[in-house]
């Protein structure tokens, strides 16, 4: 018996026009890791949302085709039967946490589904320590690592048979990502079935059994899993030519940032040049993006100093010309407000021939009367580029532009930001934990350790830093493997 | 509020009644001598309760704030009479506050649960609870945010509507929507009722014993 199967499912939104699945087929066996993945928009979390009773019970609209659950149909079944057998792990951790302690946060669900207090406590512990949390922790104190593992924990804890984990891997560090792997891991061992959705499928495909892909809203098992992961995590080339260092733009000297004890950066020297193009690296919460924050104007260091400069007037004062550095955050929903994509590109542009000339190499000209707030992630995160380079900024900040982008858009994304580069000979600052387009962002890179910059050098550097992360996964995943064949 | 934390807290009910029962009493008798033993044996009660960092945290506040009633009502009235009763208003509702400082809201959260309260309502509360300190975070991403794209003047009404109200309002929807379906999926039904209470809180003999020595100084503050 499959622990899901779809069989030819379709199905189309309320408000749409389109169908987003069409006519898709899906299996998962006990005992099997499969990862899913495709495209943004392809159907990814339409067809999971089908198999955790999200659609029909919460989200409306035509469905056609048979769901199985456990062999049971799932067009006979409540929400809550369906989720008494799958345990679901949603994206954005953050917006899901309603409880202020770790123990309470997990034994949630455990008491809905009216465990008894004795079995509550013992699958609490064991939740907490696959996941490395402690019950007595404080939910709003945490790293977003640990959110995301607590929401995890949350489900691992209710012990339902079929687990289904969205974008998993989005906020989680190295250690975050083998702690998880590892749980996942041992559990299908165990015989529970998982399914893994995420765009990283280089990260998830080495613990993955099978792999799916979706594509226009159809399904198919990959057969050929090397070619398949090779062909996405293939690196996006350099467009630009490699340049010299410019005058200094910005230094930061000695500089310190610290929150209530805890320190988050100290000793920092690092200058950003005229026309470079500088990668900072460095694990999840190591400082990353409080040092772009800090390079931008946007907090001040609570140690040493931070200058920025210019040609005419030397030194510039903190708020002096501050729309000259340009800052793309992770999430683009902050930076959206205005009530056409048109308006919002036009807004703080340097001039509206100039607006309009971003607009066109950004081919946003057919969404330009669109609310911005309206479109999809991907074309969200092209319209806060594009309205921020509309402002001609000198230093352009990219943090984590590759967050939830498929390989096909992240592709166009570094592309733009490399010819505007080419055009204009900004200087820019990305901040990344992706390979593929670490080299295409690359003139110089600094390494983020230890709160301080460990090492600072050219793209050798950046791709020591990814050849040994991989390493890092690699090993992890046969010391895994090893410990669980031991058992 | 966590620094002022007790570690053997009074029943979560008990606590909240015992609060207004305080601030009823200490403001009905204000103007005889009988509110100020009342009070500051309500007072000492906490603080043999464990109180003591709460009751020591109000003093202060009780100080200047009584000082200042006190000298306007004086001022006013130049009643000594009506500045004392002020005087005793100001403390009946300093001593009221104290079990509240102390109380975890998580604490009555689990009381109300334990006594089977509607789950919409204790999660209701559980969410508002998570809901200031996530308001906060989202204002000041969404501040720096409106200072990157040049937009940094909240006085502005139609800069205030656009770049901070919009993005805010989006994201707090977002938010309830992932929160709904996350609540959802973990088998949360407010119709269910075949749940289970992970941690009660119970009733013990030192709730009774605080309970029947309040009652009794605030009964005996009206009739003496």
């Amino acid at each position: 018996m499959n622990a899901v199967r779809l069989s030819r499912i379709s199905f189309r939104y309320e408000e749409s026009r389109e169908r987003t699945l069409n006519g898709a087929d899906f299996e998962l066996n006990y005992g099997e890791i499969a990862l899913f993945s495709g495209a943004s928009g392809s159907g990814k979390s339409t067809l999971m949302s089908i198999i955790c009773g999200i659609i029909p019970h919460i989200t409306t609209g035509e469905i056609y085709g048979k769901a199985y659950i456990d062999g049971e149909d799932a067009g006979g079944m409540t929400m809550a039967q369906i989720n008494k057998k799958v345990g679901v792990v949603l994206q954005n951790a953050d917006a899901q946490i309603i409880q202020s302690i770790v123990e309470d946060e997990i034994a949630f669900g455990c008491e809905n589904f009216g465990m008894s207090r004795e079995d509550i406590a013992l699958n609490v512990g064991r939740a907490c320590d696959k996941m490395g949390l402690s019950p007595v922790w404080n939910t709003r104190t945490l790293s977003g690592g640990q959110k995301q593992r607590l929401i995890t924990a949350c489900t691992l804890a209710t012990g339902q048979k079929i687990i289904v984990l969205d974008e998993p891997l989005a906020n989680l560090d190295g250690e975050g990502a083998e702690i998880l792997a590892g749980a996942l891991r041992k559990l299908a061992s165990k015989g529970y079935a998982i399914l893994i959705i995420e765009h990283r499928v280089d990260k998830v495909a080495p613990y993955a059994d099978v792999i799916w892909h979706i594509e226009n809203g159809r399904t198919e098992r990959v057969t050929d899993k090397s070619g398949y992961v090779s062909q996405r995590v293939a690196r996006i080339l350099d467009i630009c030519a490699p340049s010299s260092a410019g005058e200094t733009l910005i230094r930061a000297e000695k500089v310190g940032f610290r929150v209530k004890d805890r320190m988050i950066l100290s000793d920092v020297d690092l200058e950003v040049y005229r026309g470079e193009r500088l990668l900072i690296l460095g694990e999840n919460g190591c400082g990353k993006t409080t040092l772009t924050r800090l390079l931008s104007g946007i907090c001040r260091p609570t140690s040493g100093r931070i200058e920025r400069f210019d040609s005419k007037r030397g030194i510039l004062g903190l708020r002096e010309k501050r729309h000259d550095i340009g800052v793309v955050y992770q999430n683009p929903n902050y930076q959206l407000f205005m009530p056409t994509v048109e308006k919002e590109i036009a807004f703080g542009a340097k001039d509206k021939a100039y607006a309009r000339e971003t607009m066109r190499l950004f081919g946003l000209e057919r969404l330009a009367d669109r609310h911005p707030q309206s479109l999809s992630e991907g074309q969200k995160r092209l319209v806060s580029v594009a309205a921020v380079c509309a402002s001609a900024p000198r230093v352009l900040i990219l943090d984590e532009p590759t967050v939830g982008q498929d390989h096909e858009n992240l592709r166009r994304l570094v592309t733009l930001v490399s010819e505007l580069h080419s055009r204009t000979g900004n200087s820019v600052i990305t901040v990344t934990h992706d390979a593929r387009c670490a080299d295409a962002l690359c003139d110089r890179a600094a390494v983020v350790a230890g709160g301080t910059i460990a090492m600072t050098g050219g793209k050798e550097v950046a791709d020591n830093f990814f050849k040994n992360t991989e390493k890092r996964d690699i090993m992890r995943f046969y010391t895994q493997k090893s410990k669980v064949k031991l058992r | 509020m966590g620094t002022l934390k007790v570690k053997e807290p009074v029943y979560p009910l008990l606590s909240v009644l015992s609060s207004v029962t305080v601030l009823v009493f200490g403001l009905v008798t204000a103007k005889s001598v009988a509110a100020s033993v009342y009070l500051g044996g309500v007072w000492l009660l906490f603080l043999v309760f464990g109180y003591w960092k709460s009751c020591l945290a109000v003093l202060p506040f009780a100080i200047v704030a009584g000082g200042i009633f006190c000298g306007i009502t004086y001022a006013l009235s130049k009643d000594a009479t009506t500045t004392y009763a002020a005087a005793n208003r100001i403390v009946a509702v300093c001593v009221a506050v104290i079990p509240g400082l102390a109380l975890e809201p998580i604490a009555l959260i689990r009381n109300l649960s334990g006594l089977r309260a509607p789950r919409i309502v204790t999660l209701g509360m559980m969410i508002a609870l998570g809901f200031f300190p996530l308001l906060r975070s989202e204002t000041v991403r969404i501040r720096e945010a409106m200072i990157t794209r040049g937009a940094g003047n909240v006085f502005n009404p139609r800069i205030f509507h656009r770049a901070f109200l919009v993005p805010l309002v989006v994201r707090l929807v977002n938010i309830s929507d992932t929160l709904a379906l996350s609540v959802g999926t973990r088998g949360f039904d407010p119709k269910d009722k075949n749940y289970t209470v992970y941690r009660e809180v119970k009733f013990r003999l030192r709730d009774a014993i605080f309970a029947l020595l309040l009652v009794a100084g605030s009964v005996a503050a009206v009739v003496v």
